[in-house]
């Protein structure tokens, strides 16, 4: 979607790509639908081979970048996600990943974070309330204990909390915001997966009852709020960059569809009631590649405009998900409505993304509250 | 202004280049007040019109109009990057635009239309004459019976000897009042195929052969005008381009036309500094005390996000033509965003406004606005190719996909025109 690559991201990508279709192509995608965690786990160590969650973390701590601006690298790879619909951590590890590099201490830095560099440890953000509202972390109460704090309280929907090692909690001590890491396997911590539309993600909600962790748990400040916000902001690029690529699929394919396919003497693409549609349809998309590649250099260079334009970026890469989904299915007509054409697990993980962490409308009050409206 | 900078795009010269420039904007224009209305009002006058060429004859001494036109034809021979520090620096200036939206089209339209297709010595003879203020040139191109359907054209160019002789009615010229010269397409041949026929002409406009009429528009000014030619005879020496290749000519024009040449396309954005959430919205709630409606926020950061992602779509477009990514008729995915949006946009405001966009105390300014924006809302979407046209354009010439079938294309246009006469109650043209 970017179309100022350095030759060395170009040649990223084309690794990335040839990766993925020898990895993952679309019947062992498929073949995994009904998987429990979604993904092989072995094939998460071979990504890591790649770079693929090494790519937020400085050399010092064991990560690296191809081009040195990790986000925009991640990017690429986000983008190739969305348009083969790979399963499978990217986004929260790399999220988790750039927490603890920003704010991590340094004990987390050289315990943790090259465990999830290598993709030996899976690590899972939890930011939502039960309801998968935005909530700062208030749904978690942290107390302080004898032996650090007592977690309780429930995150939900997190993406791939079932094979998680570790889970990136938003909390509140007090009136406080704090983040603690927190590992599934203590006790208290309940995982309980959810059905999912996008049958290749996996969503749980996490429910904490007195689950205690060590005061050194804590990732970054008690009262941090600015480094929640940073996880967002590095979410919705990931997130909106795998948009773009599911997208683009559709959109591509809706288009090549409409040619081979004949109806009334003629290819249906030559109808102007569906070429016009498409033609808007292009336009959206180059406009929300346009958005994404500007939220991604905002959020990467931490421009002082950066939460505004992720926002941005992921209401109205939102809306477009929404509405090539919709004309997609649309222009296939009855084909499109069959489970063997790949077309609805497009429009399962585009209307998964555009609600994942914000739909549209809350991304438009955020913008307003930005601006101080 | 020193010679280096037209020998080296070095960082330093150009960090020279932006300050120098800097400083005689400071000392030489105005700036300008920022505005949120979609149209300029009111009618120009001799004497503000011969100040305005003045003062672009100003600017062009002092190198900074036709800054990436080559030397030879009175342009100062520098790099895009020189152009986008004069769009960056004279933002917020009153840049002089004689004839108003005839100077858009003059230097964003007919001018790189004339360095892609005219003659050596047109370009050498008009370019330096269009820098330097001197010629005001508009389109005639849109008839009253030729306007999304352009090649369709009546007006007739009938050559005899060493001239050519041009009758027609030409309309929707923007800005011909204050014009010199007119860019004309017109038939030459009626027995091609429509789009085979047809080239391109200058025209003089004040001549006693040529009408020039303003049309009253929906808000109550004159900007276009209507064109009556009759018997115009100019010499072949005014014939842009090859005879009967007008239509290439026309698609490069109507490519510059989209692509943001046309003076001031683009989205309505807040000047230079920091991103302001659409001020003029913003503006029209606070003064009704409803900014924290729901509904109201909501239009607001729309009509933010799209001024915005409108903007991020045309640098996409200039970096895909750069870099040789896509072909030139991308720039209809600019004309039509703004042909799509704006409608919306201004729907929003007129919505936030409430009542005062439909009755308002005189020298109400926002309530004057939203209403005259209410009738001008749909200028994008109709005026220099029609969101429909841009639609058939985007989808043949940039996603590849069939033409509709057509009755036009194929035989002579002046079989076209009898067989549109005999057009059958059916749909079927009767044979």
């Amino acid at each position: 979607m970017d179309l100022e690559l350095t030759d060395d991201q170009r040649l990223f990508h084309e690794t990335t790509v040839r990766f993925i279709e020898s990895e993952l192509p679309m019947t062992a995608v498929r073949a995994l639908h009904d998987d429990p965690v979604g993904y092989d786990p072995t094939w998460l160590g071979r990504a890591a081979e790649l770079g693929w969650f090494a790519m937020m973390v400085p050399e010092e701590d064991g990560g690296g970048s191809i081009s040195g601006a990790g986000l925009l690298d991640a990017a690429i790879v986000a983008e190739e996600l969305g348009r083969h619909m790979q399963p499978g951590p990217f986004l929260p590890m790399n999220v988790v990943a750039n927490a603890l590099a920003e704010y991590g201490s340094p004990e987390q830095r050289s315990e943790i974070l090259p465990r999830i560099v290598g993709g030996e440890l899976v690590a899972a953000w939890a930011a939502l309330d039960a309801a998968g509202n935005w909530d700062e972390g208030r749904g978690v109460s942290a107390t302080p204990v004898a032996e650090g704090y007592s977690l309780s309280g429930i995150r939900g929907t997190v993406q791939d909390a079932q094979s998680a090692g570790v889970i990136l909690v938003a909390s509140h001590v007090g009136r406080e915001s704090a983040q603690f890491l927190v590992p599934t396997s203590s006790p208290g911590v309940t995982i309980a997966p959810l059905t999912t539309l996008d049958l290749s993600r996996r969503f749980a909600d996490v429910i904490l009852d007195d689950v205690v962790v060590p005061a050194s748990a804590v990732v970054g400040d008690i009262g941090g709020g600015n480094a929640l916000d940073r996880e967002l902001e590095v979410a919705l690029v990931l997130m909106c960059a795998e948009t773009i690529g599911v997208i683009d699929w559709m959109f591509n394919t809706t288009v090549e569809y409409s040619k081979d396919r004949t109806a009334f003497g003629r290819p249906i693409g030559s109808f102007q009631s569906l070429k016009h549609i498409m033609a808007d349809l292009g336009m959206y998309v180059e406009m929300a590649k346009a958005g994404a590649v500007a939220a991604a250099h905002a959020v990467q260079s931490r421009q002082e405009d950066a939460a505004e334009l992720a926002s941005m970026a992921a209401a109205f890469i939102g809306d477009v998900a929404i509405m090539v989904s919709q004309e997609s299915l649309q222009i296939h007509g009855g084909i499109g409505y069959t489970w063997e054409h790949d077309l609805h697990l497009y429009m399962r993980r585009a209307r998964s993304n555009s609600l994942m962490y914000g739909e549209p409308g809350w991304h438009r009050e955020r913008v307003c509250a930005i601006h101080g409206l | 202004m020193s010679d280096n900078n037209t020998t080296s795009n070095g960082t330093d010269d150009l960090v020279a280049y932006r300050e120098t420039m800097r400083e005689w904007l400071a000392a030489n224009l105005p700036r300008r007040e920022a505005s949120s209305a979609l149209r300029a009002e009111g009618d120009i006058s001799p004497e503000r019109l011969a100040a305005d060429r003045a003062m672009q004859r100003k600017v062009y001494d002092a190198g900074y109009i036709g800054i990436l036109i080559p030397k030879e034809y009175g342009g100062r021979g520098l790099t895009p990057a020189h152009q986008q520090i004069w769009s960056e620096e004279s933002r917020g200036y009153a840049v002089p635009m004689p004839g108003g939206i005839a100077s858009g089209v003059t230097m964003g339209i007919v001018a790189p239309t004339l360095l892609t297709h005219g003659g050596e010595e047109q370009k050498r003879d008009w370019i330096p004459k269009i820098l330097r203020g001197e010629e005001l040139w508009v389109q005639l191109l849109s008839e009253p019976g030729a306007g999304s359907d352009l090649a369709g054209v009546l007006t007739r160019a009938t050559r005899d000897g060493d001239t050519w002789v041009i009758t027609g009615t030409k309309v929707w010229s923007s800005g011909a009042m204050a014009a010199d010269f007119g860019i004309c397409l017109a038939r030459t041949d009626w027995d091609l195929p429509k789009h085979r026929g047809l080239t391109w002409f200058k025209v003089p406009l004040n001549h006693e052969r040529v009408e020039v009429r303003p049309i009253k528009e929906i808000n109550g000014s004159a900007e276009f005008c209507e064109e009556f030619l009759d018997e115009l005879v100019v010499g072949d020496d005014m014939r842009i381009g090859d005879l009967n290749d007008g239509w290439t000519v026309a698609n490069t024009m109507l490519a510059f036309e989209r692509g943001g040449g046309g003076g001031d396309h683009g989205a309505p954005s807040a000047p230079k500094g920091r991103r302001r959430l659409a001020p003029d919205l913003v503006e029209l709630a606070q003064q009704r005390g409803i900014t924290g409606e729901g509904r109201i926020r909501q239009l607001i950061a729309q009509a933010h996000i799209d001024d915005y992602m409108q903007e991020q779509l045309t640098r996409r477009v200039m970096t895909a033509k750069r870099k040789k990514l896509t072909n030139p008729t991308a720039a209809s995915y600019i004309k039509l965003a703004r042909g799509v949006l704006e409608p919306l946009r201004v729907e929003a405001a007129t919505e936030i406004a409430g009542t005062r966009g439909i009755a308002w105390h005189a020298g109400d300014e926002a309530g004057h606005t939203a209403a005259t924006n209410y009738l001008n809302g749909r200028i994008y979407s109709i005026a220099g190719g029609s969101n429909q046209i841009q639609r058939n354009i985007i989808s043949e010439r940039l996603l590849g996909l069939p033409r509709e079938p057509g009755f036009d294309t194929d035989k002579s246009f002046r079989e076209v025109l009898d067989a549109a006469k005999n057009w059958g109650v059916k749909g079927q043209p009767k044979t």
